[in-house]
């Protein structure tokens, strides 16, 4: 179990890259969790983002744009690293 | 003559030969020149062992160079403006260090007592039978801008989360997994390094998953994120004490057996109450009765037993989890097998 600080600098790249290729209009929406695309435009009242459901899309959406850039940087060095020394 | 012309007057009881005598055999300190400043550290390593009469006996072979130097008026400004420059520059490292880390807050986890330590190392290996698990507060008598009232420290209330215990416990646990490792005949030096990233990661890991769980279920989170911290490094305690009694009885065949397992359960479930307790002021908000109680209010009953869940679901299952990680070892018999293969 002991993975040490470069299987743990893996993990996380995979999973944030996991997260990141959701995309939003050709998979979210059609399970249901378009977040924001799908929100009657003539609402006139409180958005729901309260539920754990509206959260979470929220999260999704927040974690894509936001690691979006530095995650093609990380993967162009980790690429070049793995090419490197194998 | 090897002495200088300026020296010391030799003492009344001079010897009878003409080698020079050591300085430090008289007692009375007669200064030559000006002594160097005492705050500089030059002058301390001219010293050596503290005392005028050293530094005069260190100054004295030296006197020809040194004295001169400090006996000159523009050499004494370009030491003063190299003290100012030290100074200035101390300053401005200290503020941009404040301004990363908010050094304030961590004295107040660090403000602890020796009853402390000792009440609260019982407390997390023995929580069943305190009784009240609220945090104190002192209300703040100038008014109610910043904050109304203010947690107390370490010092002054028992159930105040700290971090000398858990930053001494990860450290104890470090070293002691590497000392165990050593005492079976595995240890290599990349060890301390491993388990020191594993359980730092463990701490992010949690913390992380935490934050993801208070956010997701829309916990306002009062608490600062270092109490978080704190708490999760209270369970190294019990890891410590299951290492410990395990390494006694099984004599260096890792934590398995009846003992082994057993003291192990006994810290986990001993750290699940205590993080049960402590943290259900934390995660599930009681309506005070000085706020406004009109958003307490909506909270939905589902979302209270979703919280509370949450808190089991923490306190239990991922406690289980990490415990488990961290009190992992590798048995000698598979030290061996890897020795061999």
């Amino acid at each position: 179990m002991f993975f040490g600080l470069g299987g743990l600098i893996y993990v996380s790249v995979l999973l944030l890259n996991a997260v990141a290729i959701l995309s939003e209009d050709r998979f979210l929406a059609r399970i249901g969790w378009g977040g924001t695309a799908s929100q009657d435009p003539g609402f006139g009242g409180q958005q729901d983002t309260t539920s754990v459901k509206a959260r979470v899309i929220n999260l999704i959406s927040a974690v894509r744009t936001v690691t979006r850039i530095p995650l093609i940087a990380a993967n162009t060095l980790i690429i070049a690293y793995l090419l490197v020394l194998g | 003559m090897q002495r200088p012309p300026y020296s010391n007057i030799p003492p009344a009881h001079s010897p009878p030969l003409h080698h020079p005598v050591p300085q430090h055999v008289s007692t009375v300190p007669q200064l030559r020149s000006p002594p160097p400043p005492q705050g500089t550290p030059q002058s301390q390593g001219y010293g050596g062992y503290g005392g005028q009469q050293p530094q005069q006996h260190g100054g004295g072979y030296m006197n020809p160079a040194f004295g001169g130097f400090m006996n000159d008026s523009t050499a004494q400004m370009g030491f003063q403006v190299g003290k100012s420059a030290v100074m200035a520059g101390q300053e401005y490292m200290e503020q941009n260090f404040n301004r990363y880390i908010n050094v304030s807050a961590l004295k107040h986890y660090f403000n602890v007592s020796n009853s402390y330590v000792v009440h609260k190392l019982f407390l997390v290996l023995f929580p069943w039978r305190h009784r009240p698990w609220s945090r104190k507060q002192a209300f703040n008598p100038n008014g109610a801008q910043d904050s109304p009232s203010v947690f107390l420290p370490p010092r002054d209330d028992i159930n105040s989360p700290d971090m000398y215990i858990p930053v001494m416990a990860f450290v104890t646990y470090i070293l002691l997994s590497t000392l165990l490792a050593g005492l079976r005949g595995a240890f290599h030096p990349e060890l301390l390094g491993l388990t020191a990233t594993t359980a730092f990661g463990v701490v992010i890991f949690e913390i992380l998953g935490l934050k993801l769980g208070c956010y997701i279920l829309s916990i306002s989170n009062e608490s600062q994120l270092l109490d978080l911290v704190a708490y999760s490094g209270y369970k190294f305690v019990g890891i410590i004490v299951t290492l410990v009694v395990a390494e006694i009885v099984n004599g260096g065949k890792g934590t398995g057996g009846w003992v082994g397992w057993g003291v192990f359960l006994y810290c986990y479930f001993a750290d699940a109450f205590f993080l049960l307790r402590s943290l259900r002021y934390v995660l599930l908000p009681e309506s005070r009765p000085d706020q406004s109680s009109a958003p307490t209010q909506t909270v939905a009953r589902a979302q209270r037993s979703r919280r509370t869940w949450f808190l089991a679901g923490y306190s239990y299952v991922v406690q289980l989890a990490l415990m488990w990680i961290l009190s992992r070892q590798e048995g000698a018999t598979k030290v061996a097998q890897k020795a061999a293969g």
